[in-house]
């Protein structure tokens, strides 16, 4: 922990998003009161069921969208809009189609803020660097629709670390993956942010998923959230020992933090689906 | 192999296995230009046995004296004078109409405010096709070169700008998020992400326009100008020169096909990420 | 036009006509600074000879008979636009073998073949329904193609693995599956054909000295001719436009009611 006066990266103090739809003349309120601060270097997962909120918030943080009332602060000041030092990567890629890997994760530092400074061959090596980092040197020269899904996604994330943020928001980047892709970017993921490195070294990460176990693998803390209106429920610390790639899933622990996290989203998630909480024979089981 | 319809017997693959030899493996490389001549040579076939049973010369003329026309009218390059001043036209009318169709295009894809205060208007002149204007512009600007160009312009004006503001309004969100995102501003936004992701529907809209023009203008040198093919087409009937009438409908056939290949190859060339358009008509 | 909800219906009415009445506006001062005794065509002058038109009957008439020809043209044109769709979505044998001469004649505008047309036909009416046709037959028949061949095969083995006839597959399966392509068609083929026949009309009454073929497109070569009138000329191409739009609504009705299960693309 640093003994920094404030070494708050991002707080959201009383952030609620409500929504008006001129067509039925009805207000909904997507995100209701929240209020969460997160350090920086940490991992945090927020996971909930399905229209609780989660992208709202990070499109919130990541300045696409304003909260209609409440404030985020990163770094002390408010946040008015996007920007490259909160980079972006969505659940499906939002890449060029008309740019190459290269001309993808080079699209920030070429037409952006991130490369600003930089002159032709500096930006020329930092493409090259983010792409090697990666895996995916050989495949500068290829288009968005030659590639498969897990490729595609590391472009993605070479683009995001290419523009050089210093707050990373993920939107469900595996989620269009199949499992096994999942569990390999999963530890790729971890060794690019640095798990292994000092944590004044990580950059702060904001990851939003669907997947209990993969929220638990991958954070410091889980920020559980409820639907109707979207707000937190509850705050887990996973304090499972880093690195974690190889070893957390053995650890006892582990489904232990995925079961306490289940349970306090299991009723919403039957609702969602039209089913009733109570068919599930495990709810009548206390977990915690 | 003939009557095999697919939903006869949907599970069997069409064809049947042969033996290859290197005969046959020659026929099946090739097989497309087997077909496709295969099928001319049945057209003209066709073509020569209705020309007999007809009799009269000047109806309907042998496909041997047709040829015979084509090549003594390419041999003294009128067929190429003709082409040539037809395909002017019509470039000069599609890049007149790419000029005005596209920027407007993309101003109404842009702007809901402009889109609905255009757009009625567009809807109104739309449907009044090229042709129906012939008179009017007849009137206009008399017969030469610019009814024809004027003609085309208009005919081609509405795919392209309709194609336009599709392509504008279809960009995907999230590309625009990401690039703001990355902190893209305003006009790199509009050339880099915008422009791009328009870029292959506004191709197809050219495709369009340039198949339609290609339509009216046979219509509009027929009756409105002093060359050009549609112009040769009405002159040789008036002389009952039917095989050159032939030849020159050969010609704008061939002319429409190599132009529209042209365009196949630039959109290609532009937009090389995008998938096949769909079924055009 | 678009409504984002909280516009009134006037509103929009009045915002969607601002443009072309601005525009008539213009087009009629412009109109005040010519000489009297001009030729050009005047809003009012045009509104004129309407009423004059509608009362002699002759714009009725001359509308009826155009749209008669169309009619008939495309419904003989679609007929067997459509048989021959089948036969060829069906079979890539026989689609291998027909597509080069029907890819060739595309190109190939149906103005094009109106001298051919003429010489064999003459002058008169059916000139004009030939063009028709053969303007009406390749957007039906490529549209047929490309509905009946892109039927989901899934779809007639899950009919076959429920003991459905040959017979029945073709007429529950592959006619239902290819309707929205088929109806495309018909609805791009009376549109071309709704040219096609203004445009044979025109040229043949060009040729035939102003004569005998009838219909609104010959009465606008009569108006630019004979008896020159602009303003009818303008009038002549607002019905034109009229029609136009009228034929595609309905069958852009017809659509949706013989395909309520259309997804809007």
């Amino acid at each position: 922990m640093s003994t920094h006066a404030d070494a708050t990266k991002l707080r959201l103090t009383g952030v609620t998003k409500s929504f008006f739809t001129p067509r039925t003349g009805t207000t909904t309120l997507a995100v209701a009161e929240m209020s969460l601060d997160i350090q920086g270097g940490e991992f945090i997962c927020i996971v909930g069921p399905s229209g609780c909120g989660k992208s709202t918030v990070l499109n919130m943080i990541a300045g696409l969208d304003s909260p209609s009332s409440g404030r985020i602060e990163k770094d002390g000041q408010g946040i008015t809009g996007p920007g490259a030092d909160r980079g972006v990567m969505f659940q499906d890629y939002a890449l060029m189609p008309w740019q190459s890997v290269e001309g993808n994760v080079g699209f920030g530092l070429r037409h952006g803020t991130p490369g600003q400074h930089l002159n032709a061959s500096q930006r020329q090596e930092r493409i090259a660097h983010y792409i090697d980092l990666v895996g995916l040197r050989g495949s500068e020269h290829k288009y968005p629709h030659q590639l498969s899904g897990g490729m595609r996604q590391r472009v993605a994330l070479a683009r995001l670390l290419a523009n050089g943020p210093d707050i990373l928001l993920l939107d469900e980047p595996l989620g269009a993956l199949d499992a096994q892709t999942r569990l390999i970017l999963q530890a790729e993921l971890l060794r690019i942010w640095g798990e292994t490195a000092p944590v004044s070294e990580r950059k702060t990460a904001i990851f939003i998923t669907h997947d209990i176990e993969e929220a638990v693998l991958l954070a410091d803390r889980v920020v559980v959230m409820s639907t109707n209106p979207g707000r937190v429920r509850e705050v887990v610390t996973v304090d499972l020992p880093r690195p974690r790639a190889g070893t957390a899933r053995t650890n006892p622990k582990f489904g232990l933090f995925v079961e306490h996290i289940w349970s306090l989203i299991r009723d919403e998630a039957y609702r969602a689906i039209g089913g009733a909480a109570s068919a599930d024979p495990a709810s009548h089981q206390a977990t915690h | 192999m003939w009557t095999a319809a697919f939903w006869l017997s949907p599970g069997k693959t069409q064809g049947v296995d042969l033996p290859k030899s290197s005969a046959i493996l020659l026929l099946q490389a090739y097989r497309p230009m087997w077909v496709s001549l295969r099928a001319f040579a049945g057209f003209f076939l066709l073509w020569w046995l209705l020309y007999l049973w007809n009799g009269n010369p000047l109806q309907l003329p042998s496909p041997v004296k047709v040829f015979e026309a084509l090549w003594k009218l390419l041999r003294e390059g009128e067929i190429a004078e003709h082409a040539s001043v037809s395909t002017l036209r019509m470039l000069t009318a599609l890049c007149l109409a790419i000029a005005v169709a596209v920027p407007l295009g993309f101003l109404m894809g842009l702007s809901r405010q402009a889109q609905q205060f255009i757009e009625p208007l567009v809807e109104i002149l739309r449907p009044i096709s090229g042709i129906a204007w012939l008179p009017l512009a007849l009137f206009i600007f008399g017969v030469g070169d610019t009814l024809p160009v004027f003609i085309m312009f208009y005919v081609g004006f509405f795919p392209i700008l309709l194609n336009t503001m599709a392509g504008v309004k279809q960009t995907d969100s999230r590309l625009l998020a990401a690039a703001r995102t990355m902190g893209v501003r305003p006009l790199p936004l509009l050339l880099y992400v915008l422009v791009p992701s328009a870029l292959p529907t506004i191709m197809v809209g050219i495709r369009l326009a340039f198949a339609a023009s290609w339509a009216a203008i046979v219509a509009a040198e027929l009756i409105g100008a002093p060359s050009g093919l549609g112009f040769a087409i009405e002159w040789y009937r008036q002389l009952l020169m039917t095989p050159k009438v032939f030849a020159f409908i050969l010609a704008i056939g061939v002319v429409g096909y190599l132009c529209d290949v042209g365009l196949r190859a630039l959109q290609k060339r532009l937009t090389p990420w995008a998938e096949g358009s769909g079924v055009a008509s | 036009m678009k409504n984002t909800g909280n516009e009134s219906s006037t509103f929009i009415i009045v915002r969607n006509l601002t443009l072309p009445v601005l525009l008539i506006v213009l087009w009629q001062l412009w109109a005040l600074a010519l000489p009297t005794g001009s030729p050009a065509p005047t809003p009012i002058k045009v509104v004129q000879t309407l009423g004059e038109l509608l009362s002699k009957g002759d714009l009725v008439s001359a509308t009826v008979q155009s749209l008669g020809r169309v009619l008939t043209g495309f419904s003989v044109a679609s007929m067997l636009g459509i048989v021959l769709g089948l036969i060829m979505g069906s079979s890539q044998a026989v689609r291998e073998n027909l597509d080069p001469i029907i890819e060739s004649f595309r190109p190939i505008a149906p103005m094009a073949i109106l001298p051919i047309a003429i010489l064999l036909l003459g002058t008169g009416t059916p000139t004009a329904l030939a063009i028709v046709a053969y303007a009406s037959f390749f957007p039906v028949v490529v549209n047929t193609v490309h509905g009946v061949s892109h039927v989901d095969r899934k779809l007639i083995l899950a009919a076959r693995t429920m003991g459905i006839s040959r017979l029945s597959i073709l007429t529950r399966v592959v006619l239902p599956g290819a309707l929205p392509s088929i109806l495309l068609g018909t609805r791009l083929a009376m549109g071309v054909a709704w040219t096609a026949i203004i445009a044979a009309e025109l040229a043949v009454g060009a040729k035939s000295g102003g004569g005998g073929s009838g219909g609104i497109g010959q009465m606008m070569f009569v108006f630019y001719a004979y008896n020159i009138d602009l303003n009818a000329i303008v009038v002549c191409m607002t019905v034109v436009g009229l029609v136009a739009l009228c034929i595609d609504q309905i069958f852009r009705m017809l659509e949706k009611r013989l395909t309520p299960w259309r997804q809007e693309s």
